[in-house]
C-alpha cells in the first residue's frame, strides 16, 4: 500500500516503504536504510573516482586538449554523488575524521604548483603558501628537508597534507585534483573558470608551466589516493563496517547523528561558512569549487543530500533507487503536521538552490553573483541561505519531537563523553 | 499525538509561564540594555572619529575600546535584528582566516577608492573592510596607522565608524519590534511557543561560551607543537584577554537569568564562572603571546578548560532542567 498525500499545490513524495505500510517504521529500519544509502553514495563516489582515474591516466599517457577535457568531465561527474555524502560528515565521527583527506577546502594552491603573481607570497598564516612542490624536488618544510624527487601518494598524504599544521595546505583530494586540471581562475568576478592549458602535461619542448612530468605524477598520485580513500570509506559503511556499526550502537544516538548531519551541514557549514560568507566578502576565491566554477553544483548536491536523508531515498548514478524507512516516516507517525512542514522546507530549499544552479548553467557564473554590488546575485545566493536556515529550525523541531536530544556540538566536552548526554 | 519522550516528565512539571518569564527577563535585563550600550558606545566612537581621526588620538582609541567592549558584550546574541542586512557581520568580521581584512584595506587605500565618501555605496564593500576589526588595523597596525588629521586614512576611519554606529543603532531600533516575537511566540512567528523562544535565548548563551573557548582561546592556542599567537583576537590593540573577560561577564549575566529557577544549578554555575574569572584575572597576558611558552600556555589551557566546564553544566544540567533541547548554531561545521 502506498500512502500519497496531496496538499494544496504541494505534491508530497509517495512513501513506498514496506515497513511504513505494515505499521510504522522502527528506528532500526530507519538506521538500516540510512546506512544503506551511505554505502550506495560512497560506492557511487568510488565508481566515478575510478572513471576519473582512468581519464587522468589517459591524459598523462597521451596529453591532449581532448584528454584534459575528458578528465575535467570525469571530475565534474564524480562530484555529483560525493557532494550528496557530505550530510554524513557531521555526527558520524568516522566520516568527519576522514573527509579532510578528500574534500579539504579552501586551499593555498601555491603549495602544489605555479600560481599567478597576484596570488602573493607566504602569509602570516602559512609559510608554505607558495612552496610549489611540482617545481621543487627538494625543499624545507617546517624546519626539515623534504625529498620529493618521487611524488607518491604517501608524500602527499603524510608529508604535504596540512603541512606545518596549516589547514590551507591541502595536498590531496578533490580540490587539489581540481586545481591540477583547471588551474587558477584568474577571471576575478568575470565568467569563466581556470584555463590551464593541456600543454601543462605535454612532454619535451611542448611542456608549458615547467615540470610537466612532475605535474603528471602529482595528478596521478592524488587521484590514486582519492580512489583508495573512497574504497576505505565505502568499506566502513558496508556490512560489518565500523561506520555502519557505529550508528546502531545506540539507536537514539544514531537518529541524532542523522539530524546532526542535516542541521550542521544546512546551517553552520553551507548557509554560513560557504554561502553567506562568500557574499559578504565579495571574494570569488570564496567559492567552494573556485577553479572549475562548479560551486553551484556543490551547494545543490549538498542540499539534495540533506533532503534524501530525511526522505530516506537516494537515486544512484545508474538511475536505480535506494529507499526505505525514513525519518519522515518516524515524524509522520508522531506529528503529521511537522512532517509536512519539514518536507516543504526541504523542497523550498531545493527550489532556491536549483535557481542558483540554473542561473549558473545559463551563464550567470557564481563568481559574478558574489561581486560587490551585484544585488541580483546576492538575492539568489541569499535565497539559498535563507532556505537552509529556515529548514534548520524545522530540523530542531524534529529533534524535539523525536525526543533524541543529543545533538552534538563540535568542540564540546559532551562529544568526548557521549554517555553523559544520555544519563 | 505530540510526544516528548525524554523531557516529557520535566516538561510537564514546568509551568508554561516560567519559560516565558525567563525569556522576558533575558530581554529586559540582558539583550535590550546591552544592545543599547552598543548603540551608545558606537555613537560616541563615531563622534570621536569626526573630532579626531588620527590613529594615535587618545579620545579615538578610548572610544574604540569602549565600543569594542560593547560589541563583545552582545557578540553571542546573534538573533533577528543583528542577522538582518548583515549588520552584525559588518560590525565584526573575525576570525579572518585568510587575511581578507588587511588585503581589502590595502586595496582600498592603494586605489584611494572613493567609496568612503558614500555611506550607501560603502555598505556594498566586503565585510572584511568594515567594522571594528578593520578599524583596529587602521588604529594599531604599523602598516596601516597614520597620524594625519585629514586624507584618505582619515576618511576611511570616519566611514567605518559611521557605518558601525549606524548598524548598531539599527539593531537597537529593530529589537524594539522584534522583541514581541520572543515575548509572544506564535505559530506564524519564528518561535512557535515558549519553549522555542527559550531555546533561542539559551542557544545564545552556549554559542557565546563555545566561541570564547574555541576561537578566542583555541585559535591562539593552536597545538602544543604549533602555538598560534598571531591568531589571537584583537591582539594589535592588546585586547585579546579583555575580550575573553568581557564575554564571560556578559554570558554570566545571561546564565544567572536563565538559571534563576534552578538554584542548585545556579550555584554550580556561579562557582564555575568564578573560577574562570579568577583564572583570567591571573593571566597577565593581554594578547596571548605567551601561548608559545609552556608555562604561560598551561594557564591559558586551564582557562579554556574552565569554560568547557561551564558549558558542561549548561548542556548536562541546565538545558534538561529548562526543557530545552539543544539546537544548531552557526559554529557547527568545520
Amino acid at each position: 500500500m502506498k500512502t500519497v498525500t496531496f496538499l494544496s499545490g504541494i505534491a508530497l513524495l509517495a512513501t513506498t516503504t514496506s515497513s511504513f505500510a505494515a505499521g510504522h517504521a522502527s528506528k532500526t529500519d530507519v538506521l538500516t536504510n540510512y546506512a544503506n544509502i551511505a554505502e550506495a553514495k560512497y560506492a557511487d563516489s568510488l565508481t566515478t573516482a575510478k572513471a576519473l582515474q582512468d581519464a587522468v591516466n589517459a591524459l598523462v599517457a597521451a596529453p591532449s586538449a581532448e584528454n584534459l577535457q575528458a578528465a575535467k568531465s570525469a571530475w565534474l561527474a564524480s562530484r555529483v554523488p560525493y557532494q550528496q555524502t557530505e550530510v554524513y560528515r557531521f555526527g558520524n565521527t568516522i566520516v568527519d575524521d576522514w573527509e579532510g583527506k578528500v574534500n579539504a577546502w579552501p586551499l593555498d594552491e601555491g603549495l602544489i604548483d605555479y600560481v599567478d603573481a597576484s596570488y602573493g607570497g607566504a602569509t602570516d598564516e602559512n609559510a608554505a603558501a607558495v612552496l610549489n612542490v611540482i617545481a621543487n624536488p627538494m625543499f624545507e618544510l617546517g624546519g626539515t628537508t623534504v625529498d620529493a624527487t618521487v611524488i607518491t601518494p604517501d608524500l602527499l598524504e603524510n608529508t604535504l597534507q596540512e603541512a606545518d599544521g596549516v589547514e590551507a595546505n591541502v595536498a590531496t583530494g578533490y580540490h587539489a585534483i581540481e586545481f591540477l586540471l583547471w588551474g587558477q581562475d584568474l577571471n576575478g568576478h568575470e565568467a569563466g573558470a581556470g584555463a590551464r592549458p593541456w600543454t601543462d602535461y605535454a612532454a619535451g619542448d611542448a611542456c608549458t608551466g615547467g615540470n610537466c612530468d612532475r605535474r603528471g605524477a602529482y595528478l596521478v598520485a592524488a587521484t590514486d589516493l582519492l580512489v583508495s580513500d573512497l574504497m576505505w570509506i565505502t568499506a566502513q559503511w558496508s556490512e560489518g563496517g565500523d561506520a555502519r556499526a557505529a550508528v546502531f550502537a545506540n539507536e537514539d544516538a544514531g537518529i541524532s547523528a542523522m539530524l546532526t548531519g542535516m542541521g550542521s551541514l544546512s546551517y553552520g557549514e553551507t548557509a554560513g561558512e560557504r554561502m553567506r560568507l562568500g557574499v559578504m566578502l565579495n571574494d570569488p576565491e570564496e567559492e567552494h569549487s573556485c577553479f572549475s566554477d562548479n560551486t553551484h553544483n556543490d551547494h545543490y548536491y549538498d542540499g539534495l543530500g540533506v533532503q534524501n536523508v530525511y526522505l530516506g531515498s537516494y537515486t544512484r548514478i545508474d538511475g536505480s533507487v535506494v529507499s526505505g524507512a525514513s525519518l519522515s516516516d518516524l515524524v509522520a507517525h508522531d506529528d503529521a503536521a511537522l512532517d509536512i512542514e519539514m518536507k516543504t522546507k526541504l523542497a523550498d530549499t531545493m527550489k532556491a538552490l536549483g535557481a542558483i544552479k540554473h542561473q549558473a548553467e545559463a551563464g550567470f557564473a557564481y563568481d559574478q553573483m558574489l561581486e560587490r554590488g551585484n544585488s541580483n546575485g546576492e538575492a539568489l545566493i541569499m535565497g539559498g541561505v535563507n532556505g537552509l536556515i529556515d529548514q534548520t529550525r524545522s530540523i530542531e523541531r524534529v529533534v524535539a519531537a523525536l525526543g533524541v536530544d543529543a545533538i552534538e556540538f563540535e568542540g564540546s566536552d559532551s562529544l568526548d563523553n557521549p554517555s553523559a548526554v544520555f544519563e | 499525538m505530540l510526544k516528548r519522550l525524554v523531557f516529557g516528565a520535566v516538561f510537564l512539571a514546568q509551568p508554561v509561564m516560567a519559560e516565558q518569564l525567563l525569556v522576558n527577563d533575558a530581554l529586559d535585563a540582558h539583550i535590550l540594555p546591552r544592545y543599547e550600550v552598543l548603540a551608545e558606545s558606537t555613537a560616541h566612537l563615531h563622534d570621536a572619529a569626526q573630532t579626531s581621526c588620527a590613529s594615535n588620538a587618545p579620545d579615538l582609541r578610548q572610544a574604540f575600546g569602549q565600543a569594542f567592549d560593547g560589541w563583545v558584550g552582545v557578540s553571542h546574541i546573534r538573533t533577528g535584528p543583528s542577522e538582518e542586512n548583515e549588520r552584525a557581520f559588518a560590525i565584526a568580521f573575525w576570525p579572518d582566516t585568510k587575511g581578507f581584512t588587511p588585503k581589502s584595506l590595502a586595496t582600498l587605500i592603494r586605489d584611494q577608492d572613493p567609496v568612503v565618501q558614500d555611506p550607501v555605496e560603502f555598505k556594498t564593500l566586503s565585510i572584511a573592510a568594515r567594522g571594528l576589526y578593520a578599524l583596529e588595523f587602521l588604529l594599531y597596525d604599523p602598516a596601516f596607522v597614520s597620524e594625519a588629521k585629514e586624507g584618505y586614512h582619515c576618511d576611511l576611519v570616519k566611514a567605518i565608524t559611521t557605518e558601525i554606529a549606524r548598524n548598531a543603532s539599527e539593531i537597537r531600533n529593530a529589537w524594539q519590534s522584534y522583541q514581541a516575537k520572543l515575548r509572544e511566540p506564535s505559530p506564524d512567528g519564528p518561535y512557535r511557543d515558549e519553549t522555542e523562544a527559550l531555546r533561542e535565548v539559551y542557544k545564545a548563551l552556549g554559542t557565546g561560551l563555545q566561541f570564547t573557548a574555541d576561537a578566542r582561546l583555541g585559535r591562539p592556542l593552536g597545538t602544543f607543537e604549533r602555538p598560534r599567537p598571531k591568531r589571537a583576537e584583537a591582539r594589535r590593540s592588546q585586547r585579546s584577554l579583555r575580550h575573553v573577560e568581557v564575554s564571560l561577564q556578559s554570558t554570566y549575566e545571561l546564565a544567572l537569568i536563565l538559571s534563576q529557577t534552578e538554584l542548585d544549578i545556579r550555584q554550580s554555575l556561579r562557582l564555575a564562572f568564578d573560577r574562570a574569572f579568577e583564572l583570567a584575572a591571573a593571566l597577565e597576558d593581554s594578547d596571548f603571546s605567551g601561548v608559545a611558552d609552556p608555562m604561560a600556555r598551561f594557564r591559558v589551557e586551564v582557562l579554556q578548560q574552565s569554560i568547557l566546564r561551564i558549558m558542561d553544566i549548561l548542556t548536562l544540567e541546565l538545558a534538561p532542567a529548562l526543557g530545552v533541547n539543544p539546537g544548531f548554531n552557526a559554529l557547527d561545521g568545520d
